[in-house]
C-alpha cells in the first residue's frame, strides 16, 4: 500500500469521524456550554481569592481560569471520538474496516481526527469567547495559536487513550465509564487553583499529576507570555500522552486481531 | 414487589392501611435496587465523597480569605458534598421511575388498586433512607479529614434535615420530569437543573464573597438558605453563618416551599401518566 493510498484513506475516515461529532449537538454544545458557564462560576466566585499569598499575578480569575476552561473542554469532548469508536466496534462497522485494505495507524488515527480538530475548535472558542470579558492573552496571537494546537493534541491524546479502552472492551458504556478518571486527574492537579496555593499531600499529588504541568504551561502563555518551557509543556506533554495513547490503542488492535 | 398485595378498600381506614403498605413496599424496593443496581446508587454515595476531598484539597487556600467563617475547608465543602449527595439520592429515583417506565413495571403500579399518593411516598422514603446512607458515610469520612461540628449534635441535625430537604426537593422534581418524559432525556435534565440550582448558590464561598451575577442570583435563590442550614454547624462560633433561629427558619421554609411544590409537580405528573 503506498502512502498516498493510506493519507486519503485516513482523510477520508478524517471527514466521517468529524461529521460524526458534528452531527451530534447533544455532545457538542453541553462540552461547549458548561466549561463556559463554570469559567463565568468561578470568576464570580473566585475574584477575592486573586490577592491569597501565592496566588500568581492576575488581572483578573477569569484570566486565571482561561486554561482551566480549555483543558476541562477539551478534555470532557475527546471522549466522544473513542466512544464513537467503541460503537463502530459494537456495530460491526470496525470489523468490516479491518476486513478491507486500509492501513491499521489509518483506521485509528481517520477515527480520532474529528476529537482532535473539535478539540482545537473548542480551545479556540472558549478563547474568543472570554476575550470580550476583559481576559487578555500575554502571548498575543501567537500564543492563541499555541492554545488551539495544545487543544487539538490533548483531545488526540486522550482520545487515543480511550480508544484503547474501547478497542480492548468493544463497548461505548466502557469508555463513557472511564470517564470519571478525567474527573479525577483534572480536581487532583492545579487545573482550577494555582498549586502555590495548595498544601500537604493534595500539593503533592497535584506535583506528581503530568495534567498539572500541561495546564501551567497554556496558563503561562496567558499570564505570562511566550516562553520556550510554555511551549514545551503546553505542546510536548500532550504529544508524549498522544504516543502513550497510540501505542496503548495499537497493542490493543493488535490483540484484538491475534485473538482471531 | 408483588403489586397484587396491594388489596382494594373501601372504607377511608383501610385505604389508609393500604396506601401505608405500598409506600412501605416501593421503599423497600427502592432500597433493595442499592444493591441490585449499585451503578444507581453508587454515583450518589460517591459525589459527595469525591465534592468533599477534591474541593477541600484544591480550595483549601480560600479559607484564608478576610471573614470567611472556618478555618477548615473540610468543613466548608463536606455539608456541599452531602447536599449533591443528597439531590442525586432524590433525582436517583427518579431514573428508577424512567426505568420502571421504560420496563412497563410502572403500569403494573398504576393498575393496581392502590392511593397514587403511594407511587411518590414509597420512593420518598427511599430517598431520605438513602439520603441518611449518605450523611452516615459521609460524616463518618469528614471526621477522618479533620471535620469539627462547632454547633455539636445540633449541627449535625440542622445538616441531615438540610440533606433530607433537599433529596425530597429533588425527588419530587425527579419524579415530575420523569411522568412527563417518561424516557431518559428526563434523566438529563434532572441532573442538568440539579447541578445549576446548587451551584447557582453560594456553593464554593460565602455570599460575601461572591461577587458580580452570582452574588445577585445566590442572593434570590432558596436553596442558598438551604445549604445556610446545612453549614451553620460546622463554621466558627463567632461568625454571623453559625447556629442561630436567623441561619435556620429561612432553610426550613426554602425545604417547607420547594418540597410541596415539587411533591405537587410529581403529582400533576402521575396524573399526566395516567391519562
Amino acid at each position: 500500500m503506498t502512502v498516498a493510498i493510506a493519507t486519503r484513506q485516513t482523510v477520508a475516515l478524517t471527514k466521517r469521524s468529524t461529521l460524526a461529532i458534528l452531527r451530534q449537538p447533544v455532545l457538542i454544545v453541553p462540552s461547549l456550554v458548561f466549561p463556559l458557564f463554570f469559567a463565568a462560576l468561578s470568576a464570580s466566585s473566585f475574584s477575592k481569592t486573586t490577592r491569597l499569598p501565592g496566588f500568581p499575578k492576575v488581572d483578573s480569575f477569569l484570566q486565571f481560569t482561561l486554561a482551566s476552561t480549555v483543558i476541562q473542554g477539551v478534555l470532557f469532548g475527546s471522549i466522544t471520538g473513542a466512544a464513537a469508536l467503541a460503537t463502530d466496534i459494537e456495530g460491526g462497522f470496525f470489523d468490516r474496516l479491518l476486513a478491507a485494505p486500509t492501513a491499521r495507524t489509518g483506521i485509528l488515527i481517520g477515527n480520532l481526527m474529528g476529537s482532535a480538530l473539535f478539540g482545537a475548535a473548542q480551545s479556540a472558542i472558549f478563547v474568543f469567547a472570554l476575550l470580550p470579558f476583559g481576559v487578555r492573552v500575554e502571548a498575543g496571537l501567537l500564543g492563541i495559536g499555541a492554545m488551539i494546537i495544545s487543544g487539538g493534541l490533548i483531545a488526540l491524546g486522550i482520545s487515543s487513550l480511550m480508544s484503547a479502552v474501547a478497542i480492548r472492551t468493544g463497548s461505548a458504556e466502557a469508555v463513557q465509564g472511564a470517564f470519571p478518571l478525567l474527573f479525577v486527574l483534572l480536581f487532583f492537579s492545579s487545573v482550577f487553583f494555582p498549586r502555590q496555593t495548595m498544601h500537604g499531600t493534595y500539593k503533592t499529588i497535584a506535583t506528581i499529576n503530568p495534567i498539572s504541568y500541561l495546564v501551567e504551561g497554556i496558563r503561562s502563555l496567558v499570564l505570562d507570555g511566550f516562553s520556550g518551557l510554555a511551549i514545551a509543556q503546553a505542546i510536548l506533554i500532550p504529544i508524549g500522552i498522544c504516543v502513550l495513547g497510540f501505542v496503548l490503542a495499537l497493542t490493543e488492535l493488535r490483540r484484538r486481531l491475534g485473538a482471531r | 414487589m408483588n403489586t397484587s398485595s396491594m388489596a382494594v378498600t373501601s372504607n377511608g381506614d383501610e385505604d389508609e392501611s393500604s396506601t401505608i403498605r405500598s409506600s412501605w413496599g416501593l421503599a423497600v424496593r427502592g432500597l433493595r435496587n442499592i444493591r441490585r443496581l449499585p451503578s444507581a446508587f453508587v454515583p450518589a454515595m460517591l459525589m459527595p465523597v469525591f465534592t468533599t476531598i477534591a474541593f477541600s484539597g484544591t480550595f483549601a487556600a480560600i479559607t484564608e480569605l478576610p471573614n470567611f467563617p472556618t478555618s477548615r475547608s473540610v468543613n466548608w465543602f463536606m455539608p456541599l458534598g452531602i447536599c449533591f449527595g443528597s439531590a442525586f439520592a432524590g433525582v436517583g429515583l427518579g431514573f428508577s421511575a424512567i426505568r420502571d417506565i421504560e420496563t412497563g413495571f410502572y403500569d403494573r403500579l398504576r393498575m393496581s388498586p392502590t392511593s397514587r399518593w403511594s407511587l411518590i411516598i414509597g420512593p420518598l422514603i427511599a430517598a431520605w433512607s438513602r439520603a441518611i446512607l449518605i450523611c452516615v458515610f459521609v460524616i463518618s469520612l469528614g471526621f477522618v479529614l479533620g471535620v469539627r461540628f462547632t454547633a455539636g449534635v445540633t449541627g449535625v441535625a440542622t445538616l441531615v434535615a438540610a440533606s433530607l430537604g433537599i433529596a425530597t426537593i429533588c425527588l419530587g422534581w425527579g419524579l415530575g420530569l420523569a411522568f412527563r418524559f417518561r424516557d431518559m432525556r428526563g434523566a438529563a435534565l434532572m441532573q442538568l437543573s440539579m447541578f445549576v440550582a446548587l451551584y447557582l448558590t453560594p456553593a464554593q464561598v460565602p455570599l460575601p464573597l461572591t461577587t458580580g451575577w452570582l452574588h445577585a442570583v445566590a442572593r434570590i435563590n432558596p436553596v442558598t438558605n438551604i445549604l445556610r442550614l446545612a453549614r451553620q454547624g460546622l463554621v466558627s462560633k463567632s461568625s454571623v453563618d453559625s447556629l442561630s433561629w436567623a441561619n435556620t427558619w429561612g432553610g426550613l421554609v426554602a425545604i417547607l416551599g420547594m418540597s410541596i411544590l415539587a411533591l405537587i409537580f410529581a403529582k400533576r405528573g402521575l396524573a399526566k401518566l395516567d391519562k
